[in-house]
């Protein structure tokens, strides 16, 4: 087009050119704009940084699973957003605040259009899919050197690819979850260790604590690994030691402070895992008597792996694991309410605390898929719907 | 696991689009494809108020910058058979759209006993 026939078009129009800034864009359709290559993502905040620096994004999802993009850090879920609008994707096309800081800007632009659509991809942020990493890892538990599995096949074995390459959350979300659950690398794999082989290397720990008379806050690496050196793995030694202890330098040497609550918590579940329920005062009382020298055992140790029963005459307590429990939020509830009919929220906030997405509350989440009712003046919460 | 990449190909900075949002979708006047076919003169008043001409119809609208931006994304050519463990599918960032015109009134129809041919 010429200045010429887009002044015509003005005149056509009735528009003032003095009313209007001197450049034009002519749009017309490219060579390539009804092939569809071209499609749209729209980006939450931080996305757009990351791919700015060159970083790659990733969409991963078996065949029955909802897709979702993770970056380095963060997942979302993805679905695709309908517009009854046309959206036309055009390079090069400028704003007027572009076009009046370039005085030398064209007068006439022919801008081509890349191509267009009425839908784009929308993302919203949510909890990485972690529940799968667990049950991957307790397919092979270590059980240590001495066990004999260990010579034969590496096929439930996992390196970090093999995780990325199965579990839908971001390479971060798996390594922070991996030391969440105080995975260990062992040979290039990721291992969880198997319950009684942990509770092992940890009563080794605690009687040498116990022997040596040292401080729970004060525990040496170095001593540990050469009095227990010969019994087990340096490296088992040392993982156990980061697993359930704050690690420290002092003086040159490393130490540990060992972490009360995990230990007698552990403790509990070891307990707990023999029996489907107990009575509470002589659990109470076998825990005290089972855990080190100078630790207190408190029930609230105990929130999101054991549930107390009130209503039972004598009070029991079982055990209810929240990484057992459905990853998803209905079904989580559903589970939670087939266990239990009405539910306080102090009782049941350890196993719902893990659903709330970013900024969400526990409160909001009890509003969502449960109704209140109060019960001898306490508020308890039960299911929207019948359980069968 | 299906794994798809997005990257940007990191060849320097990414292009910047603009984003055109109309209404209705677009026909070609005659019947054939869209591609190398006009679709119109994209002037911007003196207040920066962008002015679309399309045939017959006046289309006033506003400059918008988008809250969360888009990228464009095209899909990279068909992959022979992937091996297990490598992405199945690659996408490019082409470019990143910051900014939208949206013309959202009623376009104005130009009318005129004469229609010029342009």
């Amino acid at each position: 087009r010429s200045r010429a026939e887009v002044d015509a078009t003005l005149q056509t129009a009735k528009l003032n050119s003095a009313e209007l800034l001197p450049a034009v864009h002519c749009l017309s359709f490219g060579p390539q704009a009804s092939a569809g290559e071209c499609c749209l993502l729209q980006l939450e905040p931080g996305l757009c940084a990351e791919l700015e620096a060159g970083r790659s994004l990733i969409i991963r999802g078996e065949k029955d699973e909802k897709a979702v993009l993770c970056s380095k850090d963060k997942t979302y879920d993805m679905k695709i957003a309908d517009t009854s609008n046309m959206l036309l994707f055009i390079p090069g096309c400028k704003t007027p605040e572009e076009l009046n800081a370039d005085p030398a800007s064209c007068n006439i632009i022919h801008s081509q259009i890349a191509g267009f659509s009425n839908n784009y991809w929308e993302l919203r942020r949510c909890r990485p899919k972690l529940k799968k990493l667990r049950k991957l890892l307790m397919e092979d538990p270590y059980e240590g050197p001495s066990s004999q599995k260990d010579q034969t096949s590496t096929c439930s074995k996992y390196t970090t690819e093999d995780l990325l390459s199965l579990i839908q959350a971001s390479e971060e979300e798996i390594l922070h979850q991996l030391q969440v659950i105080d995975a260990c690398k062992i040979e290039g794999y990721w291992r969880i260790l198997e319950f009684s082989y942990e509770m092992k290397l940890l009563d080794h720990v605690t009687q040498l604590i116990d022997s040596e008379s040292w401080s729970l806050n004060k525990v040496p690496l170095r001593t540990c690994l050469e009095e227990l050196g010969s019994l087990e793995p340096r490296e088992m030694i040392e993982h156990i030691l980061l697993s359930y202890g704050r690690k420290y330098v002092d003086d040159g040497e490393v130490y540990f402070e060992m972490c009360e609550d995990k230990i007698c918590r552990a403790i509990a579940q070891m307990l707990l895992q023999n029996a489907v329920k107990f009575n509470l005062s002589e659990f109470q009382e076998v825990w005290q008597q089972s855990v080190p020298e100078g630790m207190t055992t408190r029930l609230d140790q105990l929130k999101g792996l054991a549930l107390v029963d009130k209503s039972s005459r004598p009070e029991t307590i079982f055990l209810l694991k929240v990484e057992d429990l459905p990853e998803d939020n209905q079904e989580r509830f559903n589970s939670l309410f087939s266990i239990r009919e009405k539910w306080t929220e102090v009782d049941i906030t350890p196993y719902i605390q893990d659903l709330c997405a970013e900024k969400q509350t526990v409160g909001a989440l009890l509003t969502k898929y449960a109704r209140s009712s109060m019960l001898n003046g306490v508020k308890v919460y039960n299911s929207r719907r019948p359980i069968s | 696991m299906v794994q798809i990449v997005i990257s940007s190909g990191g060849t320097g900075a990414l292009a910047r689009w603009m984003l055109v949002e109309l209404q209705g979708e677009v026909e070609p006047r005659q019947s054939g494809s869209l591609a190398e076919s006009l679709l119109g003169d994209l002037h911007y008043t003196c207040e920066g108020i962008p002015v679309l001409i399309v045939g017959h119809h006046i289309l006033y609208g506003k400059v918008v910058q988008l809250e969360k931006p888009f990228a464009v994304l095209v899909k990279q050519g068909g992959a022979s058979q992937p091996s297990p463990g490598e992405p199945q599918g690659h996408y490019t960032v082409t470019a990143l759209i910051k900014t939208k015109l949206l013309f959202k009134t009623r376009p104005k129809p130009i009318i005129t006993h004469v229609p010029k041919k342009v």
